[in-house]
């Protein structure tokens, strides 16, 4: 079999604009689900019967479903309803709510990992709930946070080639259509696969050089790292001396 | 100085029941000021559950706990209604109480100095020279002034438990509660927990200890509480409680130890 890389280069500024949207669908994702989770979580974390309960019911549908339907709930079902939304924000809506379940589990499981005596030592000097959260929980949570905040972020780029079934032009559907003009799906999804590689490597490696400076910030804490290094880069981690 | 007829802590009645279990049933206890007591029993006898209930960290389920007059649970107005306190008022309390875990539950995150000097920054509001000059009076006081630097991992277990008395003290307590403070070290340090308890006690500090070292109890305690089953069984001085009971319970218990 020959492999012709002329169906590249011949639509390489469309595989340019592909990438560039998966991105800006990623980023504003991130950010839009990132803050997001914050409130899910705190009401996953909560006592109060019904704002639990309703956390859990938006946990259950969000990880229960497949991405897929939530995209075209979002789309086809709020048109029906006479919201006619952008087929990319359609598309940056789904993938928040996505985001934002998986992040707000990241946030739970980290912070509820904590020791429950950091609770109760900052309850027992007088702090409100709000000032230990603030003071002390938060503080201990970012580092932790970073490795399976990493593996959502990644899960949630490659999930984005979903909403090319909405017509929105990011890199799959662009693949989509490159291949239509050239009947070289080989080609084509070979590099659509390395775009996409390339994307979560370069996030990955942002996501390393994050944890080491939180780490850094937090001597006291095992130097964190090493989890994030281990996703998609080709290099084995390194280990680092830890000092005891 | 310490006038004894002054309460320092006063529980009336507490109960706190988990499930069908109660853990602590119906305890009265008066501690004046300037007395230290020391908290015995088996394990799963309620001891630690009634350290918890005093310093206001776990609800009750009925009955009420006065600190140095300020009451928190189910307080009688002269009406004879409920009196509620409000989240902020009980926060208030809780910093009049010192508290030193088991774990010492020390901030990671934060520098021995940090750790000392962050609720004096936060819940009393203290000026920034006067929390520097409490902070490092309480620092070479407990000698740990070479430590400020350093943060709680890279800490022995004697020197971590002394940031944790520091940072309990640099609030003013009214009273320190100490749960089980010598069973997280090794056992040449429980001479040290024990001159530092003995020093507090001679300053006047009302001290509630949860101990299983005998020793302890018997040099420190002006009073010993026998909990079992969440009731207290016995109270009073070392002597008549540790030697010369009749109680078939404390003899086990003693004979045991």
């Amino acid at each position: 079999m020959q492999l012709d890389p002329t169906v590249i280069t011949d639509s390489w500024q469309l595989f340019v604009t592909g990438a560039f949207i998966t991105l800006q669908l990623s980023l504003i994702s991130f950010v839009l689900g990132l803050l997001l989770a914050v409130p899910v979580a705190a009401l996953s974390m909560s006592t109060h019967a019904v704002l639990n309960g309703i956390a859990i019911l938006y946990l259950a549908i969000i990880r229960g479903v497949p991405f897929i339907a939530i995209v075209f709930i979002v789309h086809y079902g709020t048109a029906t309803m006479g919201a006619r939304t952008p087929a990319f924000w359609s598309g940056v809506i789904a993938l928040t709510l996505f985001a934002s379940a998986y992040f707000s589990e990241v946030i739970r499981s980290t912070v509820s990992a904590l020791p429950p005596g950091q609770w109760d030592s900052g309850r027992v000097v007088g702090m409100s709930r709000l000032q230990t959260l603030r003071y002390i929980i938060i503080p201990q949570s970012l580092g932790p946070m970073i490795p399976p905040g990493v593996n959502v972020t990644i899960m949630m780029i490659k999930e984005s080639s979903v909403i090319s079934a909405i017509t929105v032009g990011e890199l799959t559907y662009q693949g989509l259509v490159v291949q239509g003009n050239t009947f070289a799906p080989f080609e084509v999804f070979i590099t659509v696969a390395l775009i996409y590689w390339g994307i979560t490597l370069a996030f990955s490696r942002v996501a390393i050089w994050a944890e080491r400076r939180i780490g850094a910030s937090q001597r006291s804490i095992r130097p964190v790292g090493g989890i994030a290094e281990r996703y998609l880069t080709l290099s084995r981690p390194k280990r680092r001396a830890e000092k005891s | 100085m310490i006038d004894p007829s002054v309460l320092s802590l006063s529980a009336k009645a507490l109960v706190r029941t988990v499930g069908d279990t109660r853990i602590l049933d119906d305890i009265y206890l008066d501690v004046p000021r300037g007395q230290s007591v020391c908290i015995l029993g088996r394990s799963g006898s309620g001891k630690s559950s009634l350290l918890r209930a005093l310093a206001l960290l776990d609800p009750l389920s009925d009955g009420f706990i006065k600190i140095e007059g300020n009451a928190f649970g189910r307080d009688m107005n002269a009406q004879g209604l409920v009196k509620h306190q409000t989240q902020a008022e009980i926060d208030q309390i809780r910093s009049r109480i010192g508290f030193v875990f088991q774990d010492f539950s020390l901030w990671p995150h934060l520098n021995v100095r940090d750790n000392i000097s962050l609720a004096q920054r936060i819940v009393l509001r203290r000026a920034p020279l006067e929390i520097n000059e409490t902070t490092n009076g309480i620092m070479s006081k407990l000698s740990i002034t070479n430590l400020a630097d350093k943060h709680p991992g890279q800490l022995s277990g004697g020197q971590k438990q002394r940031v944790a008395v520091a940072r309990a003290l640099a609030l003013s307590p009214a009273l320190m509660l100490f749960d089980e403070p010598t069973s997280a070290l090794d056992p040449e340090l429980v001479g040290d927990v024990l001159a530092l308890l003995l020093e507090l006690k001679a300053e006047g500090m009302t001290t509630l200890t949860v101990t299983h070292e005998m020793s302890f109890a018997r040099r420190l305690a002006d009073r010993i509480i026998f909990l079992e089953k969440g009731r207290i069984i016995a109270d009073g001085p070392p002597a008549n409680i540790i030697d010369q009971s009749n109680d078939p319970r404390l003899k086990q218990f003693f004979k045991l130890i």
